[in-house]
């Protein structure tokens, strides 16, 4: 298994390369390709079978989209062909249309999804997270200065339906983009390590049949002793 | 029209004082808090002493702001300081208030402000500090600090013109702030413990500012806190004006090296975080004219905060107090990383656990995968016992860290721990607390200590 790391320089924030190390250290023999600012992506030939992309600063976000605007008709390729892209966090906005910052400066994103950002850097948004997908519960956080918006003249599905928290905006319950198996969600952090159910479902769209993962049990108890803890409707939600 | 509203605010911040001590309240942002409600702008009107220092940056501003105003104790000199209050805007108009007269006259020659980053947007507007010193600037808080480059750009956007910086050299997030202030840097030059590539999780500056190449280090001390250069367009770190070198962990001492002269200083604690502080706390009283002299002077006897750090000898064994600042990876890190060199057999109680936020919500986890459990991994680190609300999330980052989970000791209850050490001979007690717990931390040592002495 061929795992294609974007920007690992840059887009490192929040622990997000977590849920790489969690696929290696699952599967070791999984060959992790770290693609850097100044390098040729190992997907402009080749063919891996996960591109990951993490969170980002807001300078850096601007050099990753400089970088990536090159590759845009190859990523697009790829996305129809069905190749797994998991991006979390903020790196979400670089595959999306215009983001604008309250300040006036506006920087335009790949425009391969229908969704464009709003930055206000004088307001950072917490929160928990609580939805689904495919009948699976997710949980997560949020620590976000942006929040985005599907555009009304594209054909946007969300990657998890909301139960408690936001979706990709206050306003609506959808979070995330999916576009065949292009899985985007502002959802931050180690994602895999603390949806397990989730991680088995993307490694069996990577072709691992009945997968495995590395502390497995343990991880199953964290992870639903959190959706009780979510679920109640007594805690707090927001910082 | 403004005389009047920040006199009735200052009158009633010092009335709310006298109904805090009658009612026995700690409220220490209290009065404060009523000032800037009542006058917005109280912090720009209110009389300041004539020279003020500030400090701030992510780590060890407490430490180094503590240091200072104790050294200028041994040397008679009355300092108006935050040490009792917070560091945000209320507290540090509280200090303020508590620093003038009932009429406004500001009692104090100097003051020593400790500033939480990202309240620089307030605070600085109102107040200009003569000299700002920023220890470092590094990922803190997700929620509430986002990532370093953000804290920097407050700082550069917030920090008055005319302040003078005292900057570490060797972190080139922090050396970047404010680049049209004048400023001298501080750092300490090559040890023997560095390194050339990093091999922390979080490295926050991979890549040149200037070209975005790759960056190289002359030497890595830990995260990006280094000499970097960038062999692409030469763009490096800048020179210290205050470098600290010929570090002796046996004699605990250190050379400051400046133009035309040089000191030899003690050392407070043999963890690199901690000779930053003194080298920085150093700079800082060599701009206010201090010779080195009398600097070493004022540093003899004094030592780290103890509610941050102290040791006891109980029996055999050493009970060590660590405050490890929950939520900071990097600060988590740095202990991991100082406690996992030291030598003997240890055992260590993890209850960095976030309690306020276990009241309020629950604690975003996603620091632990930027930390650095995986320096826990040794062999003479003989038992962790993990405590508090998310001690499976502890457990399991444990686990990922790769250290063998028959070392590894889980219970909700941070009381319980003391009940799950070993108490080997010669044993070596690590009480690893955040913030939040420093009380709790206090009952579960003397717990232990009940245990050592009654020899169960």
């Amino acid at each position: 298994m061929y795992i294609e790391v974007m920007f690992p320089e840059v887009c490192n924030l929040y622990g997000d390369l977590a849920n790489i190390r969690l696929i290696k250290k699952s599967y070791p023999e999984t060959e992790i390709i770290e693609t850097s600012l100044k390098d040729i992506p190992y997907f402009l030939e080749n063919v891996p079978d996960l591109i990951y992309m993490g969170s980002v600063t807001e300078d850096n976000q601007v050099l990753v989209i400089e970088t990536l605007k090159k590759y845009k008709k190859r990523i697009e390729t790829l996305i129809e062909q069905g190749v797994c892209f998991l991006i979390t966090g903020n790196a979400t906005e670089v595959f999306g249309g215009e983001i604008s910052d309250i300040d006036g400066t506006k920087l335009e994103g790949l425009g391969i999804i229908g969704i464009s950002t709003k930055r206000d850097m004088f307001n950072r948004f917490n929160s928990l997270y609580l939805g689904k997908f495919n009948n699976m519960d997710i949980v997560g956080y949020k620590s976000q200065f942006t929040y985005s918006y599907y555009n009304n003249d594209q054909i946007t599905s969300q990657l998890f339906d909301t139960i408690k928290g936001i979706g990709l905006n206050p306003d609506v319950k959808e979070e995330g983009v999916r576009l065949n198996n292009f899985f985007a969600t502002y959802l931050i952090g180690p994602l895999l390590i603390l949806n397990p159910y989730f991680t088995k479902y993307l490694l069996k769209q990577l072709g691992i049949n009945n997968p495995k993962l590395l502390h497995e049990k343990d991880m199953i108890e964290a992870y639903e002793i959190r959706v009780k803890e979510y679920s109640n409707p007594k805690i707090g939600f927001y910082y | 029209m403004y005389r009047i509203r920040f006199f009735i605010a200052l009158w009633g911040a010092k009335f709310s004082k006298i109904l805090l001590k009658i009612t026995k309240n700690n409220g220490t942002n209290f009065p404060g808090t009523i000032a800037i409600k009542v006058c917005p702008d109280f912090l720009k009107y209110i009389n300041k002493p004539k020279k003020i220092v500030c400090i701030t940056g992510t780590n060890g501003k407490t430490t180094v702001a503590n240091l200072a105003i104790e050294m200028f104790a041994r040397d008679d000199k009355k300092v108006l300081n935050n040490s009792m209050g917070s560091n945000t805007i209320t507290g540090i108009s509280t200090s303020l208030i508590n620093g003038v007269n009932i009429f406004g006259r500001c009692k104090y020659e100097r003051g020593i402000l400790e500033i939480d980053e990202r309240s620089a947007k307030r605070v600085f507007p109102q107040i200009t500090a003569d000299y700002l010193l920023i220890t470092n600037l590094s990922r803190d808080s997700i929620m509430r600090n986002g990532h370093p480059e953000y804290i920097a750009k407050i700082l550069t956007e917030y920090i008055p013109r005319s302040t003078k910086l005292i900057i570490n050299a060797d972190d080139l997030i922090a050396s970047n702030v404010s680049p049209e202030n004048e400023r001298v840097y501080y750092g300490i030059d090559k040890m023997d413990t560095d390194k050339t590539e990093c091999t922390n999780l979080i490295n926050d500056l991979q890549i040149c500012p200037k070209c975005y190449s790759k960056l190289s280090y002359d030497y890595l001390r830990y995260h990006h806190i280094g000499k970097t250069v960038c062999k692409n367009c030469g763009f490096s770190s800048p020179k210290s004006d205050y470098l600290g070198e010929n570090v002796n962990l046996v004699d605990m001492t250190i050379d400051i090296k400046e133009v035309g002269c040089k000191g030899r200083h003690r050392l407070l604690n043999d963890s690199v975080y901690n000779i930053y502080n003194v080298v920085s706390t150093i700079a800082l009283f060599r701009e206010l004219g201090y010779s080195h002299d009398k600097i070493e002077k004022l540093l003899d006897k004094t030592s780290i905060l103890s509610s941050r750090y102290n040791v006891e000898v109980v029996d055999d064994k050493k009970l060590f107090m660590q405050l490890t600042k929950d939520k900071n990876a990097f600060a988590c890190s740095r202990v991991f990383d100082y406690i996992s060199n030291l030598p003997g057999e240890k055992e260590l109680i993890i209850m960095m656990s976030s309690l306020g936020d276990a009241k309020h919500w629950s604690e975003n986890t996603c620091w632990l995968y930027d930390c650095d459990f995986e320096l826990l991994n040794k062999d003479n680190i003989k038992n962790i016992v993990v405590v508090g609300p998310r001690y499976k999330d502890y457990y399991l980052r444990i686990l990922f860290a790769g250290i063998d989970g028959a070392k590894v000791v889980k219970t909700m209850d941070e009381l319980d721990a003391p009940d799950c050490l070993k108490l080997f001979e010669n044993d070596n007690i690590y009480i690893l607390y955040g913030t939040d717990s420093i009380v709790l931390a206090n009952g579960v040592k003397e717990k232990i200590k009940t245990r050592i002495k009654g020899g169960k």
